[in-house]
């Protein structure tokens, strides 16, 4: 039901290209796009390149994300720790991170180190921010009530502090995951030679226009069932939290 | 004192990466001395080389942000206050919303050419979700209490979004478009590096192929400091605009 | 008090912030409970009555002073001292069961033996059939139960409440007093309960401290002199109604003061 007007924005175009009011020079038809995004799936090509993308985001999906829970959790519990990462999160924070690419080429070389590396600190500042935020309103009430039920102060971090700080960490993840879609395809498209960024721009630039929009179509397709996934994974891990939507 | 404390950690990183740089361990051409990017950084200022690509970079984001602001809180007033028009278009922006729409930026080339009409369509496209999103969110959300007070005082239908649901929505508005001047200089650079016309992004892509590491980074601490400047600039008219607002707890 | 002091507030002070800004938030407490006494603190809000209460959890360090159970100084918080807050005392990721299992698990108490003790103390406060829901499914009079459950499956010594039921509406709180009653003759624990509610001081507590507007001191200490049974309709008691009213007038008189 929901999908209902994405169905008839879609039938619109396809009306509009068979009527003839769409010349396929500008947009071609519905079916055009669809019928090569069946070729492309059904001859496999399109297969490496989307290993090739998820490699590469995911690497650096998981480690931004995983240094940023740290971080963020340290950085609300220890004093030094919040000293010393607060300005450099600070200085990071207004870079826009596909702007790193041409540097992180320079250092990494144009192959996927540097953009698994700008992919994980793309993706570790939103989660920093939400851990350490999560973290810190954790009510003290809360802490104390672990610390009179045997929790030592060592293990409040785990006990406590983690879990009552997921729900925001969780909605940092959730940004992560669009940033990462970006900076992936921002820098597919600036170098590569796979990958689904890389696709889109090589057909584009032959003028393999409906070969284009398939893969832009299939991204966005992969894009929307990995945020869908993941809020359905954590409707089901955190059941405990009533989530907005 | 008490910002120079809060300094130290930044102020020890440089002050490590100049002397790495300076002592020779690493290629001054690949890792360039602190010093050696703000200098030319100055110098691309004052010989007024960086202008050009500054100003293109700028007003490309502020027109796509302008014309996105202009489309984009009618359209999510609307949302927010008919059925139809929630019906049709907020599944639309809420699917959106998430895609990367910077995978459009060969499309736009294909349609708008190379230069600046298809970088501002691009950015006006993307700070589109947000604003529409947000705008929408407010005017939904705000109490039907408002608009029965307003109505039973005179207010016509078509007043009242101008009066009572714009005002009203306005904290949201805001919020939206925060997120979208965040968005507009990311992709106005983004496009930039990819298609070239010109703008820091571009200034950045040829530095790197010239293997021009400084210039790359004076391009980039520009392209941070418009975000930065953007950003605050947004948070202090939010400030003047909405100093009647509490935040209800 | 002839019972040897088993826990003891010696010349206890605390202020917070320092410089100008300070504020003195308690000031000169003196005060010996003895074990299985069920003291009520009653007092103006702001008069630090949970501070004090904060002080024996050992969340809290006072700024001079000293609180001493069974002689020894309190310096941080322990299994052997239970705390039931108004609200936030359950940990909203765990179910019912792991709540009250959070303790012993802590302990390290194997889990087939835990689920026992969990069972017993769902029981206890009338919980079955919720084990396996969440603190947010609950409404606030379960959710107390349930924290309730949770700081007894510790086994602790001394039972801190801080203002439990404050948040719940008239009725489920005088179920919840009765519970609160009939558990601490039960298990003669030592409770020290905090209330700003006159008629919960007197309904619950064998001795009934009155406290002064800040900065808190203790103005009065007053021994019930006659029991209140389980479900007891205590408005029907002459003495219940006399030793109300005269603690109502005690802490009217400090909220006047705190007023100024």
């Amino acid at each position: 039901m929901k999908m209902l007007p994405l169905a008839l924005l879609v039938g619109a175009w396809q009306a509009a290209a068979s009527a003839g009011l769409l010349p396929a020079s500008v947009l071609p038809s519905f079916w055009e796009v669809a019928a090569s995004l069946g070729g492309m799936l059904r001859s496999g090509e399109i297969l490496p390149h989307t290993a090739a993308s998820f490699g590469r985001a995911g690497a650096g999906f998981a480690l931004g994300v995983a240094g940023g829970v740290v971080l963020g959790l340290l950085m609300a519990r220890v004093r030094a720790v919040e000293r010393a990462i607060e300005p450099i999160l600070l200085l990071i924070y207004p870079v826009p991170k596909p702007a790193l690419i041409p540097l992180f080429m320079v250092w990494l070389g144009i192959g996927d180190f540097s953009k698994i590396a700008v992919i994980a600190l793309a993706c570790l500042v939103p989660v920093v921010i939400a851990a350490y935020n999560g973290a810190r309103s954790v009510d003290d009430m809360l802490i104390w009530s672990a610390r009179a039920r045997g929790t030592a102060q060592g293990r409040l971090l785990w006990r406590v502090v983690l879990p009552s700080a997921l729900p925001q960490i969780a909605a940092g993840v959730r940004t992560a995951i669009a940033v990462a879609i970006i900076v992936l395809v921002s820098s597919e498209f600036i170098s590569a030679e796979t990958g689904l960024g890389y696709l889109i721009f090589s057909y584009g630039g032959v003028g393999a226009d409906d070969a284009m929009l398939a893969v832009v179509i299939y991204l966005a397709v992969l894009g929307y069932a990995l945020d869908r996934a993941y809020l359905a994974g954590l409707r089901r891990l955190m059941s405990w939290h009533a989530f907005a939507h | 004192m008490r910002l120079l404390i809060r300094l130290g950690p930044v102020a020890l990183i440089v002050l490590a990466w100049e002397l790495v740089a300076r002592v020779g361990w690493v290629n001054p051409n690949v890792f360039p001395p602190v010093t050696d990017i703000v200098a030319r950084w100055l110098t691309v200022f004052l010989d007024g080389r960086i202008y050009a690509p500054l100003w293109e970079t700028l007003w490309r984001a502020l027109a796509g942000l302008a014309a996105a602001i202009a489309v984009g809180v009618p359209l999510g007033l609307l949302m927010g206050r008919t059925r139809w028009a929630e019906w049709f278009f907020a599944p639309l922006f809420s699917f959106g919303f998430p895609l990367p729409k910077i995978a459009l930026i060969p499309l736009y080339v294909h349609w708008f050419g190379l230069f600046s009409l298809s970088k501002v369509m691009l950015i006006f496209t993307d700070c589109l979700f947000p604003i529409v999103l947000f705008t929408y969110h407010g005017a939904r959300g705000l109490s039907p209490v408002y608009l029965w007070s307003a109505q039973s005082r005179g207010t016509g239908r078509l007043r009242m979004f101008w009066r009572v649901v714009l005002p009203l929505s306005l904290a949201s508005i805001y919020d939206g478009i925060q997120v979208a001047v965040v968005v507009a200089v990311l992709v106005a650079v983004v496009s930039e590096m990819v298609s070239g016309g010109g703008g820091l992004g571009e200034l950045m892509i040829r530095a790197y192929r010239f293997g021009d590491v400084r210039t790359a980074f004076a391009a980039l601490v520009t392209i941070s400091l418009i975000g930065y400047f953007l950003y605050r600039i947004a948070q202090w008219l939010r400030g003047i605009l909405l100093h009647w607002h509490v935040t209800e707890a | 008090m002839a019972a040897a002091a088993y826990l003891e507030m010696r010349g206890v002070a605390m202020r917070f912030g320092d410089g100008a800004q300070a504020v003195s938030a308690l000031d000169s407490i003196d005060l010996s409970i003895a074990e299985h006494e069920f003291v009520t603190i009653v007092g103006p809000s702001g008069c630090g009555k949970s501070t004090l209460l904060y002080l024996v959890g050992g969340f809290l360090r006072p700024t001079a002073g000293g609180v001493y159970l069974r002689g020894r100084g309190i310096d941080k918080p322990g299994p052997d001292r239970g705390i039931v807050f108004q609200r936030y005392s359950l940990f909203p990721w765990l179910t019912v069961r792991k709540n009250i299992g959070y303790g012993l698990e802590e302990k390290g108490v194997a889990r087939v033996e835990r689920d026992r003790i969990v069972g017993e103390y769902v029981r206890l406060v009338h919980l079955e059939g919720f084990e396996d829901r969440y603190p947010r499914e609950l409404s606030g009079g379960m959710q107390q139960r349930v924290a309730l459950a949770q700081t007894l499956a510790c086994q602790p010594d001394i039972l801190l409440m801080d203002e439990p039921f404050g948040a719940l509406d008239a009725q489920t709180r005088r179920i919840l007093q009765d519970e609160v009653r009939r558990i601490w003759r039960r298990d003669t624990k030592t409770v020290l309960f905090v209330t700003h509610d006159v008629e919960e001081a007197v309904a619950l507590g064998t001795r009934i401290v009155v406290m002064s507007a800040r900065p808190g001191r203790i103005k009065e200490v007053v021994t019930r002199g006659f029991d209140v049974a389980d479900g007891e309709e205590f408005e029907a008691n002459p003495a219940f109604a006399a030793l109300k009213l005269h603690i109502w007038r005690s802490v009217k008189e400090e909220v006047k003061a705190a007023r100024g």
